[in-house]
């Protein structure tokens, strides 16, 4: 998701913090040594250096907070001083059948790109593990270019491949005798459609991600379970995917959570259409923010932190899990 | 020992497959920039052109507003990412190696804004920055997302390891803080700095909403503004605006290439199983 830059390296963030695990606990032990041997604490520096951080992350992130979860309150009108109605909205939004066929429409998109985004950068990432340092190389750096192309032009990219004439993709179909097909235009493929650049994008650094984790599995284990004479199944069965568990499940977390806030896609390629078949929640927020009916702003802002509570309190416990020693012995 | 040739056959083969289903769709906007107008949409599809031409990419060159939305965005991005790198690890460095009153609040207060999606403070952030004025300016698309607790967590991981014995000889020395800081630890960081460096530029360049909602001087328009705005407004020339999407993806795949070693390499997970 793209909006400020802050909030761009959002996704960036998550692959961040999976790799501060050891590390963490290490430095923790470390500076406690260097407390005891260092007398002078080091407060004005300190305060210095950090304070450009925190003035701009106050004005930027925490007052605009603080500011949404006021207004949420207020029900406001260009005639009339803002009025304050409580939690009214948060009921409004929860009663209107528009924010959940949202829902639903975000829920149907992580469900077309999660799974087989995740499928598909495992078998890559297996795949890489086992050739040569040359070719590895070269794979890892092909996967994850995707990963730097902008949403803007994935999308042009894919609308121009998606047209009816003169479309790579329906040429690819006639050949085993499908199409034409409209696709961005038809409600039903809109949304699987619009998947497709969703994965194109999200699948490199998975995989990445996925063959770090793999790459930590000792080499000694496959080794024995060869000599056992177990099958590429049952080495991925009983190993791989038993020592990957974390990382698995980290992955499936922060994809489906990325993938529930997905709007510039289906801004660009379909504006929500066809009859809102592509409206996930927040292109359906970001549309009500430009409703200009009075209430609207207050809605589309409450909507906006509901999904946030809900978001935020799976991310604070994932990365809590994560982190935690308890995750580490599986 | 040598596998046997069908296996390296086999694995060649599924690398080609990898290679040339990812690429695909930038190979193909590449090639389409290559088509003249009546090739372009052309039925039945041709894959190749039958004639290549360079005036779509010419063409596209030679207009002034791309051009303009190209500088800019780079002059951006640059400013963006010397600041960002500025402000985060100065901080990282401060959780990472200092000790100070009320560190654990601070942390807490800077570590949390990864938790908070975008759009929960999409529309008041842009009421504060229509109050400060700084509405159609190049500061409002640098200094909002300057400070980034990712970045800052990532940067701070790194200072985490750095061996304490060097710093605390320059600190017998007498060194101040600030100065163990730019002679130890800054020389250091070409590593972490490399990969937040790049993320920063790329979440610059890429950025498309926070600029539609607060940039309308066309002096000032972004390249994915650009872009956008140029496939709604002549959406037929299929050509020219494949030519135009490759030249603005052009510097982000560059990015990658370049620094590749940092960042294919710098997705490690440690101690995580």
């Amino acid at each position: 998701m793209t909006m400020s830059p802050q909030l761009t390296t959002h996704g960036a963030t998550q692959r961040i913090v999976l790799e501060s695990g050891e590390p963490e606990r290490k430095g923790r032990r470390r500076r406690e040594k260097v407390k005891v041997a260092r007398h002078l604490m080091d407060n004005r520096t300190a305060y210095l250096m950090i304070a450009p951080m925190v003035i701009l992350l106050g004005i930027f992130v925490f007052w605009p907070l603080v500011y949404s979860f006021y207004l949420s309150t207020f029900e406001i009108s260009f005639y009339t001083d803002p009025e304050f109605v409580g939690l009214q909205f948060y009921r409004y939004v929860l009663e209107d059948p528009k924010f959940w066929h949202a829902i639903w429409i975000g829920a149907q998109y992580a469900i077309y790109v999660v799974p087989i985004m995740l499928v598909i950068a495992f078998l890559i990432a297996s795949f890489i593990r086992t050739v040569g340092i040359k070719l590895a190389g070269l794979l890892k750096t092909t996967v994850y270019i995707p990963t730097v192309v902008s949403a803007v032009v994935a999308s042009i990219i894919f609308v121009f491949m998606y047209r009816s004439d003169g479309g790579i993709v329906n040429w690819l179909l006639s050949f085993v005798g499908l199409g034409p097909y409209a696709f961005l235009s038809n409600p039903d493929l809109a949304l699987p459609a619009i998947s497709v650049p969703g994965i194109w994008l999200a699948f490199g650094i998975t995989t990445l991600i996925m063959l770090a984790g793999m790459y930590d599995i000792p080499e000694s284990y496959y080794e024995a379970a060869q000599l056992e004479g177990a099958n590429y199944f049952q080495r991925t069965f009983y190993i791989t995917i038993p020592l990957m568990k974390n990382v698995l499940l980290y992955l499936l977390v922060t994809a489906t959570i990325g993938a529930l806030q997905q709007f510039e896609l289906p801004l660009i390629m379909t504006g929500g259409g066809p009859t809102n078949a592509t409206m996930t929640p927040n292109l359906f927020i970001f549309n009500t923010f430009k409703d200009p009916t009075p209430y609207a702003t207050s809605f589309s802002l409450t909507a906006a932190l509901i999904l946030f509570f809900v978001l935020g309190t799976v991310s604070v416990l994932i990365f809590k899990l994560i982190n935690s020693d308890k995750a580490i012995d599986g | 020992m040598r596998e046997p040739l069908g296996r390296r056959i086999a694995k060649w083969v599924l690398a080609t497959l990898i290679v040339v289903s990812t690429m695909l769709p930038l190979a193909w906007m590449i090639i389409a920039g290559f088509k003249g107008k009546n090739e372009v949409l052309r039925t039945p599809f041709q894959f190749f052109p039958d004639v290549w031409i360079w005036e779509n990419y010419i063409q596209i060159l030679g207009d002034a507003a791309f051009m303009q939305a190209m500088i800019i965005t780079f002059i951006g991005a640059v400013l963006f990412t010397a600041l960002s790198l500025t402000v985060n690890s100065f901080a990282a460095y401060a959780f990472a190696r200092l000790d100070f009153r009320g560190k654990s609040l601070w942390w807490a207060y800077c570590i949390t804004p990864m938790f908070v999606p975008g759009m929960a403070i999409l529309l008041t952030s842009f009421v504060v920055v229509s109050n400060l004025g700084m509405l159609n300016t190049l500061a409002v698309l640098i200094i909002p997302g300057a400070a980034s607790a990712a970045q800052m967590f990532f940067i701070r991981q790194f200072y985490l390891n750095t061996p304490v014995a060097i710093e605390e000889a320059a600190l017998i020395d007498g060194a101040s803080r600030w100065k163990i800081f730019w002679t130890i630890f800054l020389p250091q960081s070409q590593g972490p700095f490399v990969v937040v460096g790049v993320g920063s530029f790329l979440a610059f360049w890429n950025a498309y909403v926070w600029p539609i909602l607060t940039i309308q001087d066309p002096q000032l328009q972004q390249i994915m503004q650009y872009l956008a705005n140029f496939r709604s407004d002549r959406g037929n020339e299929w050509g020219l605006l494949m030519a135009g999407s490759a030249l603005a993806a052009l510097p982000t795949i560059l990015l990658v290439l370049i620094f590749q070693r940092y960042i294919v390499n710098g997705v490690r997970l440690a101690g995580m199983k």
